[in-house]
C-alpha cells in the first residue's frame, strides 16, 4: 500500500490520505482494533467500554505504526464521549506518549504520536471543530480533515513525490536529531532517563 | 550506543561514600534565580525540600560582589551590611540584563542601579562593570549568572554529597529564544546541563501535584479537571499562566509575560520621593553610588512596610546635607505605580482570553513571587477573578523552585511509591515564531501557546518574476511588524526555478523537538513538480550571535525587497 511508512511522520494528516480506505492492515493487532478502521464506527463501537480499557487497546495500534485511525480511536473514547472524557483521555495519553515520560529509546516515535494525540484533542475539545470533524467522518472523509481545516485544497498533491520527499526529509531530520544520543541535541529528559536506565543495568550485572 | 559524556555511577563510587547506601542516579535539582532572590530545591525521596546556606537561609540574595578581585555571590558571601551590596562592587538584577541589547528600555531602566550599565544605543550588548578598588571592572550578565550558579552547585554538592550536573532552571515567560541561549551559556560555564522551565509552569506543576495528592487522599480517583490562573510577579518579571490540571497532568493553555516587577515599583517610588533622582546620580562618583544605595534601601524598606500598614515614615540622610523626610501612604504608592498595576491586569486579561477560559471556569487563583504580598496585586486578582480568596496551598516564595525540583525528579524517571511523581507538565510556546513576509509583516508559523513538541508549516511564494532567491528571516514575538520582534536568524533559499511571480511554492516548516530545539526547514518547487528544485535547507535556530537587531536592517539595506516572500493565497 502506498506510503504507510510515511503515515506518522508529521502532524499533517494530509499525507495520511490513502488512495482508498485501509480496510485491512496486515499488522493489525486485534479485531477490536480492526473495528476502528471502519469509516462508520458508530455501528461497531461499544460505547459502554470504559475509557481506560479502550485506550489500552488503541495504544497497541498506535505503536504498531501502520494503522490510520479516527481521532476518537486515537484518544480511545466513544464518539458520544463527553468533554470530560476527552480531557481525561488526552491526559492519560499524554502521560504515556509525552517525550518527558516516554522511554528514552522511543522518544522519536512517541513524540510523533503525542503530536497526533494533541491534534485529536485540539479538534475534539473545540465544539465547532468537533462538529465539522463529525460531519466529515459521516461522509467518509475524516482522514482529510486536517487538510480541510487548514484551508488548503491539496489532498491530490499528497500523492506527489514532493510530499513524500518532504516528509522523508522531516522524519530524517527527527531521526538524526534523536540518534546523536550523547550529544547536546538529545532531549534533556531522555538523557537523564537513559542515564538512569544504564545505571540500573549496571546494578543488575553486579 | 554511545556513552554519555558523563556518568554518575563511577563518580559516586570514587567518592568512597558509604557503600551500604544505594547508588541513586542523579536527580536533577530545581533552581530559581530571580532578579532579586534565589533558591535551590531537590527531591529528597518523598518530597521537595529547599536547601539552606550556612546562614540557614532558604531564600538568598541574587548578587555577585567583585571585591578584592575574587568574585563571590550571595549564596556563601555574608554582607556585613546591606549597604555593602550597594557600594558599586556588587552586580545584581542580572536577570533583567541577560541577553538584552543596549537599545532595550529594560537595559536603560537598569542604568540607575548602583553599578555601571553603559549603553551606546546601537543595538549591541551593554557594558556592565563593577567598582573594584576605584576601577570599573567589566563583566557580563552571563559571567555573573555563572558565578552564582557555581556557588549554588557547590553548596548543593556539599550538602547532598553527590555531584550536581543536571538542573531545571526557571525563567521568565517573556524571555526570547535568544535570551535562553545566553542563560544556557551561563549554565554551561558553570558545568551544568539545564532544562529551562517558565516560572508559572513550574508553579502549575506544583499545583498539579497538590491537587493530585488531595484527590488521592479524598479517594476521588483522578478527579475532574481544574483550571488555575497562576500569577507570578517578582522583582524583574511578571508572568501569567492558565493551566488545566487533572490526573497529575498540568497542561499549559496560555502564557503571558512582561519585564515588569518590583524593580519598576521601586524605581517609580524613588522618582516620586526624589524627582531629580536621575540627575543627582548621573556621574557615578563613589559618593553618588553610596547615596543612590541609601535611597534604594530606604525605599525598598518602605514598600515592604506598605504591604502591612497604610503609611510609612521615610527618613534617610543622603549626605551632602541633603535629607529626605517624608510620609508615604499606600494610596500614593498605588497612584505612582498605577501603570505597572494596569499592565499586570492586561497580562491577566490577555492570558485568560488566549486560553479561552471564562472567569467562572477558574477553580483557583494562585499568586506567587516577591510581589505577591502587595495588597493592590491581591485585590486586583480577586476582583478580576471574582473570588473572595486566593489559593493558600503554597509558599509564594518557594513555589517556583519547588515546581522546578518536581520537574527534575519527574524527568529523571524517578518513581515514587505513593504516586507523588506521577506528574507531567505539558508546555506551550510563550511566543509565536514565524518569518518576515508580505512586505514587512511578521507571519507566525508556530503560533503563541502551541503545545510542544510541535511542527507546523506554511507555504509562501515569490514577489518578482523569475525570482531565484528568497531570504528567510526568522523572528519570535507577538508584534505585527517584523522588526519589532526578536530576531532569531536568517538564511537564503537559492535556485528557485524560473517562473512568473506568485507561482513557485516555498514551504517553510518549523519544528520544536522534545528538547525545545527549534529547526526551520525550507524547500522550493513549482506546483505539480515531483521533485524539489534544490536541496532542502535545514537550519537550527537561533543563529544570531548577539541578538543584533540591526542584522535585519543591514539585510534590508543591502537587498531591499529583491528577495522577499509573500504568503501563498489559498486557492478557493
Amino acid at each position: 500500500m502506498r506510503g504507510y511508512g510515511l503515515a506518522l511522520s508529521g502532524t499533517d494528516s494530509r499525507c495520511f490520505v490513502p488512495a482508498m480506505p485501509p480496510i485491512f492492515s496486515p499488522r493489525r493487532a486485534s479485531p477490536s482494533v480492526g473495528n476502528s478502521q471502519v469509516l462508520f464506527p458508530k455501528s461497531t463501537r461499544n460505547p459502554s467500554l470504559c475509557v481506560r480499557a479502550k485506550a489500552a487497546v488503541v495504544n497497541e495500534a498506535l505503536v504498531s505504526d501502520a494503522v490510520e485511525i479516527s481521532f476518537y480511536d486515537l484518544l480511545g473514547i466513544p464518539e458520544s464521549g463527553s468533554m470530560a472524557e476527552i480531557k481525561q483521555a488526552y491526559k492519560q495519553m499524554a502521560l504515556k506518549y509525552h517525550p518527558d515520560v516516554s522511554p528514552p529509546d522511543r522518544i522519536e516515535e512517541y513524540t510523533r504520536k503525542f503530536i497526533k494525540v494533541q491534534e485529536a484533542y485540539e479538534t475534539l475539545s473545540d465544539p465547532r471543530m468537533r462538529a465539522l470533524y463529525d460531519r466529515d467522518m459521516l461522509g467518509g472523509l475524516h482522514l482529510a480533515f486536517s487538510a480541510r481545516r487548514r484551508g488548503n485544497n491539496e489532498e491530490m498533491e499528497v500523492k506527489s513525490g514532493w510530499k513524500s520527499l518532504w516528509q522523508d526529509q522531516l522524519s530524517g531530520l527527527r531521526r538524526r536529531s534523536m540518534n546523536k544520543d550523547s550529544g547536546a541535541s538529545m532531549s534533556w529528559g531522555a538523557r537523564m532517563r537513559r542515564q538512569r536506565d544504564e545505571l540500573n543495568d549496571d546494578e543488575d550485572e553486579v | 550506543m554511545a556513552e554519555p559524556i558523563y556518568t554518575v555511577a563511577s563518580d559516586s563510587e570514587t567518592t568512597g561514600e558509604d557503600r551500604s547506601a544505594p547508588i541513586f542516579p542523579e536527580i536533577a535539582v530545581g533552581i530559581d534565580i530571580g532578579t532579586s532572590q534565589c533558591s535551590i530545591a531537590f527531591w529528597n525521596g518523598s518530597q521537595v525540600e529547599l536547601l539552606k546556606n550556612t546562614r540557614n537561609q532558604k531564600i538568598m540574595r541574587s548578587y555577585v560582589t567583585f571585591k578584592d578581585d575574587t568574585p563571590s555571590g550571595g549564596v556563601i558571601n555574608e554582607l556585613s551590611h546591606e549597604y555593602d551590596m550597594l557600594s558599586g562592587a556588587a552586580i545584581f538584577n542580572m536577570k533583567r540584563l541577560i541577553g538584552r541589547v543596549d537599545t532595550d528600555p529594560v537595559v536603560h531602566a537598569s542604568k540607575s542601579l548602583p553599578f555601571l550599565v553603559q549603553t551606546l544605543d546601537i543595538g549591541v550588548r551593554p557594558f556592565v562593570a563593577a567598582l573594584v578598588n576605584n576601577v570599573w571592572r567589566s563583566t557580563t550578565p552571563e559571567e555573573v549568572l555563572a558565578i552564582f550558579l557555581v556557588e549554588l552547585k557547590m553548596m548543593a554538592e556539599h550538602q547532598l554529597k553527590r555531584p550536581i550536573r543536571n538542573v531545571v532552571l526557571t525563567i521568565p515567560v517573556s524571555f526570547s529564544r535568544f535570551q535562553l541561549t545566553r542563560v544556557e551559556r551561563a549554565c554551561a560555564m558553570a558545568g551544568l546541563q539545564v532544562r529551562l522551565m517558565p516560572e508559572p509552569t513550574a508553579v502549575a506543576l506544583l499545583y498539579a501535584q497538590q491537587q493530585q495528592q488531595q484527590a488521592v487522599h479524598e479517594n476521588m480517583g483522578s478527579g475532574s479537571e481544574k483550571i488555575a490562573l497562576i500569577f507570578n510577579m517578582g522583582a524583574g518579571y511578571c508572568d501569567v499562566a492558565v493551566s488545566a490540571t487533572g490526573g497529575g497532568v498540568s497542561q499549559i493553555k496560555a502564557l503571558a509575560g512582561s519585564p515588569i516587577g518590583g524593580e519598576d515599583l521601586l524605581q517609580n517610588t524613588m522618582k516620586y520621593l526624589l524627582p531629580n533622582v536621575e540627575s543627582i546620580f548621573s556621574h557615578r562618583g563613589i559618593d553618588e553610588i553610596r547615596r543612590m544605595g541609601l535611597l534604594r534601601v530606604a525605599t525598598q524598606d518602605a514598600i515592604h512596610k506598605l504591604s502591612f500598614q497604610s503609611s510609612v515614615q521615610i527618613d534617610v540622610n543622603l549626605g551632602n546635607g541633603s535629607k529626605l523626610c517624608k510620609v508615604l501612604s499606600r494610596e500614593e504608592f498605588e497612584m505612582v505605580n498605577s501603570e505597572v498595576f494596569e499592565k499586570c491586569k492586561n497580562l491577566v486579561n490577555q492570558c485568560l482570553h488566549d486560553a479561552r477560559v471564562g472567569i467562572d471556569d477558574l477553580s483557583d487563583v494562585v499568586v506567587v513571587g516577591g510581589c505577591s504580598n502587595i495588597p493592590k496585586i491581591r485585590s486586583l486578582l480577586m476582583q478580576k477573578s471574582k473570588k473572595k480568596a486566593l489559593y493558600e496551598g503554597m509558599n509564594p516564595l518557594e513555589a517556583a523552585v519547588s515546581g522546578a525540583a518536581l520537574e527534575g525528579a519527574v524527568a529523571s524517571g524517578i518513581a515514587d511509591p505513593f504516586g507523588s511523581l506521577d506528574l507531567l507538565s505539558i508546555q506551550a510556546t510563550p511566543l509565536a515564531i514565524g518569518i518576515r513576509a508580505d512586505g514587512n509583516s511578521f507571519i507566525p508559523i508556530i503560533p503563541k501557546n502551541t503545545t510542544m513538541p510541535a511542527r507546523k508549516e506554511l507555504v509562501f511564494t515569490t514577489v518578482k518574476d523569475n525570482q531565484s532567491e528568497a531570504l528567510i528571516v526568522v523572528y519570535e514575538g507577538e508584534e505585527t511588524r517584523a522588526e519589532e520582534n526578536h530576531l532569531l536568524g536568517y538564511f537564503k533559499i537559492i535556485g528557485i526555478p524560473p517562473a512568473p511571480k506568485g507561482l513557485p511554492e516555498i514551504t517553510i516548516c518549523m519544528d520544536i523537538d522534545s528538547s525545545n530545539m527549534l529547526r526551520v526547514l525550507a524547500g522550493a518547487r513549482l506546483p505539480g513538480a515531483h521533485h524539489p528544485a534544490t536541496p532542502f535547507m535545514e537550519v537550527k535556530m537561533p543563529t544570531v550571535d548577539d541578538g543584533h537587531g540591526w542584522c535585519a536592517e543591514a539585510l534590508h539595506g543591502k537587498y531591499g525587497a529583491a528577495m522577499d516572500l509573500v504568503s501563498l493565497q489559498k486557492k478557493s
